[in-house]
């Protein structure tokens, strides 16, 4: 017992001054490394995402690097879980990936004054920035105007329907707010009260209620000066329009939802079967749905409703992620090497595909497309939310206090007024105070 | 007479048929309450075979169409970087090391506090007290800015995960093993030093033995927390060669564009078997640590 214990003792002592002397020996050598950086550069690049990103990925920085011998990248991914806490950290502390894949809405909360990410106008001579629009380069400024981040592509809400249970009620998938309302009343009558054309999440709603403003004043809900551009009354109505759709049968209750089992639209299982016959998601949505759904039934995409309102559609397109680099690197160049690399250059984009959405970049667009890397329902789909004129979309819209699926207010106002907690006037009231609160910071 | 053993063989009869009743009820009773406890492991062992579309339809644990999909695809490595088992070493390589450092640290202060009245004694005790209502989340900004000082972020030995626990930071053990020391008679003590032993030998021959019970479970539940740690690993570990199973069970789990849940579960029941397995190796131990114990004459 005796010699165990201080044999253990001993190792330890003698593993903790190892560790110590690897420990400084090893930062040591890195930052001479980078130091002598200007050809030689050795770069992280971090992302999250699942199984065929993190595939896609990896190989496409295996040919970068083939490409370029004198640039290593280490690379670092993970899934969403957790992953924005540990990425704040390490922004904060100055110690972030030189390259690394960002929210829309980190430009927002991580890069005031743009102390997190350098402004890649300063890399214009690497980065083809020519391939964007202006006005989507507009939306990814700091506030100090800088370019936080390269979009790497552009996501907007279409409806999504399952054509089976559509034929089984006998109507066609709904193309305008009319049609989706008498499908709701059908739908009870035909199938039975457990049957819907549509379900929505609390963040869904907040999203298909900005739609009907927006297609009621034709302006973006917050617009690009950071300003509400609804009135309470108006915002009273938007939460009305929701209610209405509860009340005649089109989507089912929050609380309906909860004994689902409270999951992902994609998991529930009354979506599986058939029961929920639409949805309102990402025009890069669908292959999660058509994945999970029981055999013989049939998943469409559709258009976007028209009816909303007399001045617009009231759809928004959004930048769904960006590529950034740390004001921490130590070799920027070569990170906006890699950078180009992938949105622009036709090999990484062909590596990459639709992995992060439909490109932004209009060379790597042509080059997908020409290519048929884009699936029908993804082309079809982004085709509905692109052609639809779409508003400005901000990313306050999404601030956490507001989206936050446990204490946002988006999920309290909903929940509550589905369950009929709050009136649609306490409703409105409380969604016009929380957009207060959050655009006068 | 044959009246007589009549009865008795009846009365025998009549006993065994009782006792087969009582056992019966017992074994039904244990068996049905059994498999409702165990009907989540059945489930996610059952659900290691089904397609999504099954596992969110239906509750029964025997696949209707069973796939080995999930057990393949869980085999697969992320671009030759890591895979299950790589990740499991990874686990074990900070594990081991954080039980060990812990059990060490803890007994030695534990011992320190229980059994010497030193200046300050009593404020250092209270404060370390205080120690066991700090939630951890409080800790992760400072100790993140503490550890990238010193250069540890990233490191490939783990050393933010593993020093912290040479300094005896899981309060709890320590005042556990205090409450089992104060049980430990001192005349034991006083008879080892008349024996010749200075307060460190006391505490390897005499104070240890007697703790194992105490000692094992700290290691049990160092062990379980550990390696059931996600946030720990997620802030210190960059780089994917070095992921644990906590982190390397979620690489998959993307909600944007969906996964095979078969996946992560047949990765999450290969990264607890050895768990469960040291669970049953533990349980020996406990036994003998509790013999071990006892005072003799």
């Amino acid at each position: 017992m005796k010699k165990k214990l201080v044999a253990a003792i001993m190792a330890a002592t003698m593993a903790v001054t190892c560790l110590a002397g690897c420990g400084s020996s090893s930062s040591g050598s890195s930052s001479s490394d980078s130091k002598s950086e200007s050809d030689n550069a050795s770069i992280r690049f971090d992302w999250w995402g699942g199984d065929t990103r993190h595939e896609a990925t990896q190989k496409a920085v295996t040919d970068f690097q083939k490409a370029n011998p004198n640039i290593k990248v280490e690379v670092n991914f993970g899934a969403w879980d957790g992953w924005e806490a540990a990425r704040a950290l390490e922004y904060q502390s100055q110690t972030g990936s030189d390259l690394t894949q960002i929210n829309f809405s980190w430009i927002t909360d991580y890069d005031k004054g743009g102390s997190a990410f350098v402004d890649l106008n300063d890399y214009k001579d690497i980065i083809d920035l020519s391939q964007y629009d202006q006005s989507v380069l507009d939306m990814c400024k700091d506030s100090n105007g800088g370019l936080a981040g390269i979009p790497v592509s552009i996501t907007g809400r279409t409806f999504f329907w399952n054509k089976t249970t559509f034929d089984k009620a006998g109507i066609d998938i709904p193309k305008s707010l009319d049609d989706l309302i008498a499908a709701g009343n059908t739908f009870k009558e035909k199938l039975g009260d457990d049957y819907y054309p549509l379900s929505l999440s609390t963040y869904d709603r907040a999203l298909l209620m900005s739609f009907y403003l927006q297609a009621n004043t034709g302006e973006p809900i917050i617009d690009e000066s950071g300003k509400l551009t609804v009135t309470k009354d108006q915002l009273v109505d938007g939460v009305k329009f929701i209610q209405n759709l509860e009340d005649n049968h089109v989507m089912p209750s929050i609380a309906t939802l909860q004994e689902d089992g409270d999951v992902a639209l994609n998991e529930n299982p009354k979506f599986i079967d058939g029961h929920y016959a639409g949805v309102f998601e990402w025009d890069t949505a669908s292959p999660k749905y058509v994945s999970n759904l029981a055999e013989g039934q049939e998943f469409v995409v559709g258009t976007e409703l028209t009816g909303l309102g007399d001045k617009c559609l009231g759809v928004s397109d959004k930048v769904s992620m960006l590529f950034a680099i740390t004001k921490s690197s130590k070799s920027p160049k070569a990170a906006a090497k890699l950078l180009n690399y992938l949105v622009n250059d036709p090999e990484g984009v062909t590596t990459l595909g639709t992995e992060r959405g439909i490109p932004a970049s209009k060379a790597a667009y042509d080059t997908l497309s020409k290519a048929g890397a884009i699936s029908d329902d993804m082309s079809t789909a982004h085709a509905e939310v692109v052609d639809s004129d779409p508003l400005y979309f901000s990313p306050k819209f999404d601030d956490a206090s507001l989206k936050d699926s446990a204490t946002g207010a988006y999920q309290d106002v909903f929940e509550k007024l589905s369950s009929g907690s709050y009136s649609v006037d306490e409703a409105g009231q409380k969604l016009f105070d929380a957009y207060n609160t959050v655009l006068a910071e | 007479m044959t009246n007589n053993s009549l009865t008795i063989e009846q009365a025998q009869a009549k006993i065994k048929r009782r006792r087969i009743i009582s056992v019966t009820v017992r074994y039904i009773v244990l068996i049905v309450v059994g498999i409702i406890m165990l009907y989540p492991l059945i489930w996610m062992v059952g659900a290691t075979f089904k397609t999504n579309a099954e596992i969110f339809t239906t509750l029964n644990p025997i696949p209707k169409n069973p796939t080995l999909q999930g057990y393949k695809d869980a085999m697969e490595s992320y671009g030759g970087n890591i895979n299950i088992w790589k990740a499991l070493l990874n686990t074990y390589s900070y594990v081991i090391p954080e039980v060990v450092f812990t059990v060490i640290s803890s007994v030695l202060t534990a011992y320190g506090f229980a059994r010497f009245k030193f200046k300050g004694h009593d404020f250092l005790f209270t404060c370390m007290m205080a120690m066991l209502f700090l939630p951890q989340v409080v800790l992760n900004v400072p100790q993140y800015i503490m550890f990238n000082k010193f250069g540890w972020v990233g490191s490939k030995l783990y050393l933010p995960l593993i020093v912290p626990t040479l300094f005896a930071t899981e309060t709890y053990f320590i005042f556990m093993l205090i409450q089992f020391l104060r049980n430990i008679p001192k005349e034991m003590e006083e008879a080892a030093a008349i024996d010749g032993c200075n307060s460190f030998t006391t505490l390897i021959k005499v104070i240890v033995p007697m703790l194992m019970p105490a000692i094992v479970s700290c290691a049990l539940f160092k062990f379980m927390w550990s390696s059931n740690d996600f946030m720990g690993p997620l802030l210190y570990v960059n780089t994917p060669a070095k992921y644990p199973a906590t982190i390397f069970v979620k690489l998959s789990m993307d909600a944007d564009t969906g996964f095979n849940w078969n996946r992560v579960l047949a990765i999450s029941l290969i990264s607890i078997l050895p768990n469960i397995c040291v669970f049953f190796a533990a349980q020996n131990q406990f036994v003998e640590g509790i013999s071990a114990g006892g005072v003799k004459g």
